[in-house]
């Protein structure tokens, strides 16, 4: 429980500093889309005539830009990769943090156990993970529909913010397994956010070319699209199961490199 | 001299790392360049039935758009986006990391003043990105010209692979500077990371928008791809924003660095 408290501490400014983050992105994004609207063409009926990979430039493909709903879809991509980018950090840095300032020796003289150190910083990264979560459903709630001029809009984004929990979990669990396995613990964010920023790129190579079709599965960010979100209205079941398995064996991962190795000292 | 040649050694693996991967980035998107070109005519004629307003608001010149030049414009974009990442850490990185890895009463007691320091350090940080932009520029170059059905201009080509270095250099700067300004970085990807992809956000949701104020916000931004295929030159006016903000920012990390109470590792 002390160590729990200690990295809900140790992590509070920065937590507050990402949710501020993220509502001002929600928030200034949604703004602009009000000025967008007001010079209001549909240009949706043009946009599906044209290919696949001329949409993916533009950064709009097959969303409805006359609804707000439809805007927040193109946003989304970019509060998933800020959720992404701070959920595998956190989960990287929980755990390397003792071994890079050189805690771990104070830390595992105490009576605890590898695996109850873990326990203890995983559940306050999932805290951390799930106020984030919170802030930004909250903002997107409010200014989606303050934007949306009575749009019902309360499903499609609790749609979103499931799949952006997914999607934390998923980078939060991989930051927390690189960091449980490589040995030196500066590295390991490093590492982790490389492996974040190629599965960004594939996404959108995925978005070019329809003969990349099958390297979806090794992008998260495929797996929650706004735009197959939008479409289906429901999550995928194959990606929710992808999902929780990714998850469950890093954690897994995570526990088991983690005991089983040298710390470095 | 020798805390350059020090910094210089702990940076090559990183640096020839980034460069390798920057130049993977280019070899994958250009290889997709010749799918994409099988549609070109289809896509020609449906884009010049737009109306004119509509095709000014998507941004997309015709004449330049289905070249390599457009092609490799646009994915510049995510070289842009990693280069940035690297000269960020680069920065934040080199400024901070004698206070993170407690060598800075080691360094500090030496007889060498703190500009030199700092000078060394940012040289140092310097003759990665160039080396990097190198390997990067003759990779990006000759994927081109292997890919590409027509001869590729070299000057064209080279300018849209110079804003590489250009923004480089700016978030080097400014990584330096969050460097000195904060009092103890112990992650350096903590404070570049969410930075350069705030920026870069900044940019992109511009982009959608065509707001053209964002230009003056985001470095990615700064320098247009269609401009300069068109114009065959970089834009001076986004040159000199450039300009002022390296000075300032450099001269404020110096005189910040200088004055700083660096924290001892006791």
């Amino acid at each position: 429980m002390n160590m729990f408290l200690r990295e809900m501490k140790a992590h509070r400014t920065g937590l507050i500093w990402w949710s501020l983050g993220m509502v001002a992105l929600v928030s200034s994004g949604m703004a602009k889309y009000a000025a967008y609207e007001t010079a209001g063409q549909s240009i949706v009926a043009i946009f599906e005539t044209l290919p696949k990979a001329v949409l993916v430039v533009f950064g709009m493909q097959g969303f409805d830009l006359t609804k707000a709903s439809g805007f927040y879809g193109v946003l989304f991509l970019y509060v998933g990769v800020m959720a992404a980018i701070h959920a595998t950090l956190l989960g990287a840095s929980l755990i390397a943090t003792e071994e890079r300032d050189r805690t771990s020796e104070f830390l595992y003289t105490k009576p605890i156990s590898r695996t109850r150190a873990v326990t203890a910083k995983l559940l306050a990264g999932l805290v951390n993970v799930v106020i984030f979560n919170i802030a930004t459903s909250i903002s997107s709630f409010y200014f989606v529909d303050y934007f949306s001029k009575g749009e019902p809009v309360g499903n499609e984004i609790t749609l979103l913010m499931v799949g952006l929990f997914f999607l934390q979990l998923i980078f939060f669990s991989l930051g927390a397994l690189v960091a449980g396995v490589v040995r030196r613990p500066k590295a390991a964010p490093s590492i982790a956010t490389s492996i974040m920023f190629l599965t960004f790129l594939l996404a959108y190579l995925v978005n070019m070319s329809e003969k990349l079709d099958f390297l979806k599965y090794a992008s998260p960010f495929k797996y929650f699209d706004a735009l197959a979100l939008l479409t289906d209205g429901r999550l995928d079941p194959l990606y929710v199961g992808l999902s929780v398995a990714i998850i469950g064996i890093s954690v897994f991962g995570t526990y088991y490199f983690y005991n089983g190795r040298d710390l470095t000292v | 001299m020798n805390v350059f040649r020090r910094e210089l050694a702990a940076y090559r693996k990183s640096t020839i790392t980034w460069a390798l991967s920057l130049s993977g980035i280019v070899v994958v998107f250009m290889a997709l360049y010749p799918a994409f070109t099988t549609d070109i005519d289809a896509t020609r004629q449906l884009l010049s039935q737009f109306p004119e307003a509509l095709r000014t608001a998507l941004n997309i010149s015709l004449s330049s758009f289905f070249t390599v030049y457009g092609f490799f414009g646009y994915l510049l974009g995510f070289a842009l986006l990693a280069g940035s990442i690297q000269a960020m850490n680069l920065g934040v990185g080199v400024m901070s990391k004698e206070v993170s890895g407690k060598t800075a009463d080691f360094l500090l007691s030496k007889p060498i003043t703190r500009s030199a320091v700092v000078t060394a350090k940012l040289g140092a940080a310097l003759v990665s990105l160039l080396v990097t932009n190198v390997v990067f520029w003759t990779v990006s170059y000759l994927a081109a010209v292997m890919v590409s059905a027509e001869p590729v201009e070299a000057q064209t080509f080279f300018l849209l692979l110079s804003t590489m270095l250009l923004v480089q250099l700016i978030f080097l700067a400014l990584g330096a500077l969050f460097a000195v300004i904060i009092p103890k970085v112990k992650s350096v990807v903590s404070v570049s990371l969410p930075t350069v992809f705030a920026f870069y956000i900044i940019g992109a949701i511009g982009d959608v928008l065509e707001n053209d104020s964002v230009r003056y916000v985001s470095p990615f931004r700064f320098y247009d791809t269609n401009y300069i295929i068109t114009n065959v030159s970089l834009e001076g006016r986004y040159l000199a924003v450039e300009a002022a903000f390296l000075v300032v920012a450099v001269a404020l990390a110096y005189v910040i660095y200088l004055k700083k109470d660096v924290r001892s590792s006791t």
